[in-house]
């Protein structure tokens, strides 16, 4: 591998993990993302869940919503897996491996809205199911596409092509589409569940950051694949 | 802009969103459908020929790597091969039973037995094996969201 090409990936290389074909790689981009998502996981592994006081109507006493230790662990424990998924995302060099990684974000998305105890909730969670599941779609199905039309699916690869043909560009598009089935609107469905405003809520957060990263990691790989530049 | 108020009402709606995913997505693969179909022929991962291994009657057929156990390697190919350093050697590997199957039917190949103990897929369990991993934990949190809404919510109704 040239230490030259990696300018083109949008910073100077700091350092491979290789896992057989699946090569990790740093950029001061990548890692400053990975590093974020690391600390954000961090954070609500070692959290607690918020508790809300309600006015009670009609008398002086308050009610306490407090969530049931079990469905406090299944939400922690899945937001615990999403946040490990987008860093893993932040980093692989591979877009087949992103792919995976997008998949296991929209799973464990779809589990932590469903994992709430109210009837909204539940429906909002069951569209984004449908969502997701249209989504995978596109999503395996461009990364297949980027494979057959440029013969590697390695991004350290991809960026050293000197041209792009209109099917990567395609692929390019419906893995696209497919990254924002299964992760970009995931905060459109929790905020419209209302759901951080739910008890227990600080968890839910991740969604939105998970969906930040992923989208910021998406338009560079597109800038990778189509280098418009 | 009366009427832009009432699209993003409408789009406000959860029930409507996967149905305007459903239509873009449908309209982008009608799109995709004009664009030439440009394949490049120096695969990473290349296969034989269609139907040529079936053609010269070979057991393992489609997915004969050839080579021997820990003396020839087989035809598997990487995308770094220097991080890859035992490439191609235990893909001729077979179990016992596979042998045994391998001997009485022409169709092993393609047969339930040519997993896991029979042949072994080294892209999917060597180079790409990362690839695997991520797979099974994806396998493994559905199941685990699964059983537990169905624990929680559809089993002890009562208790709410």
């Amino acid at each position: 591998m040239d230490a030259s090409l990696f300018g083109a990936l949008g910073g100077q290389l700091l350092g491979i993990i290789p896992l057989g074909d699946i090569v990790f790689y740093f950029t001061p981009l990548n890692l400053f993302m990975c590093a974020a998502a690391l600390a954000f996981t961090f954070l609500i592994a070692i959290s607690q869940t918020e508790s809300q006081v309600e006015a009670e109507f009609g008398s002086l006493h308050d009610r306490e919503v407090k969530v049931e230790k079990k469905e406090f662990k299944i939400r922690r424990f899945l937001a615990i897996v999403c946040g490990l998924a987008t860093a893993g995302a932040m980093v692989t060099g591979d877009l087949f491996d992103f792919t995976l990684f997008v998949c296991l974000i929209g799973i464990v998305n779809i589990g932590i809205v469903a994992a709430v105890k109210q009837v909204d909730v539940l429906d909002a969670a069951y569209q984004y199911g449908l969502i997701a599941m249209i989504a995978s779609l596109p999503l395996f199905g461009g990364a297949s596409l980027i494979l057959a039309s440029a013969g590697t699916i390695s991004l350290l690869q991809l960026v050293q092509l000197s041209y792009t043909t209109p099917m990567m560009a395609l692929g390019s598009i419906l893995v696209f589409m497919g990254v924002a089935g299964e992760s970009g609107v995931a905060p459109f469905f929790a905020t419209k569940a209302e759901m951080f405003r739910t008890p227990g809520s600080p968890f839910l957060l991740i969604i939105h950051l998970s969906s930040l990263l992923v989208i910021v990691r998406m338009i560079e790989i597109l800038l990778i694949i189509n280098k418009p530049f | 802009m009366k009427s832009l108020g009432r699209i993003w009402n409408a789009l406000a709606n959860p029930d409507r969103i996967p149905r305007l995913y459903a239509v873009m997505l449908g309209i982008v693969l009608i799109v995709g459908f004009l664009i030439p179909l440009a394949l490049n022929d120096h695969q990473l991962y290349p296969k034989p020929a269609p139907q040529s291994q079936i053609n010269a009657h070979n057991p393992l057929a489609p997915y004969d790597r050839g080579g021997t156990l820990f003396q020839e390697r087989g035809i598997v190919k990487a995308q770094y091969p220097q991080f890859a350093p035992a490439i191609g050697e235990v893909t001729a590997y077979l179990s016992p039973i596979a042998i045994l199957v391998k001997k009485t039917t022409l169709y092993f190949g393609t047969s339930i037995y040519s997993s896991p103990g029979g042949l072994i897929d080294e892209i999917l369990y060597y180079t790409r094996g990362f690839d695997t991993v991520l797979e099974s934990s994806i396998l493994m949190m559905a199941f685990t969201i699964a059983s537990w809404v169905a624990l929680n919510f559809t089993m002890r109704r009562k208790e709410d």
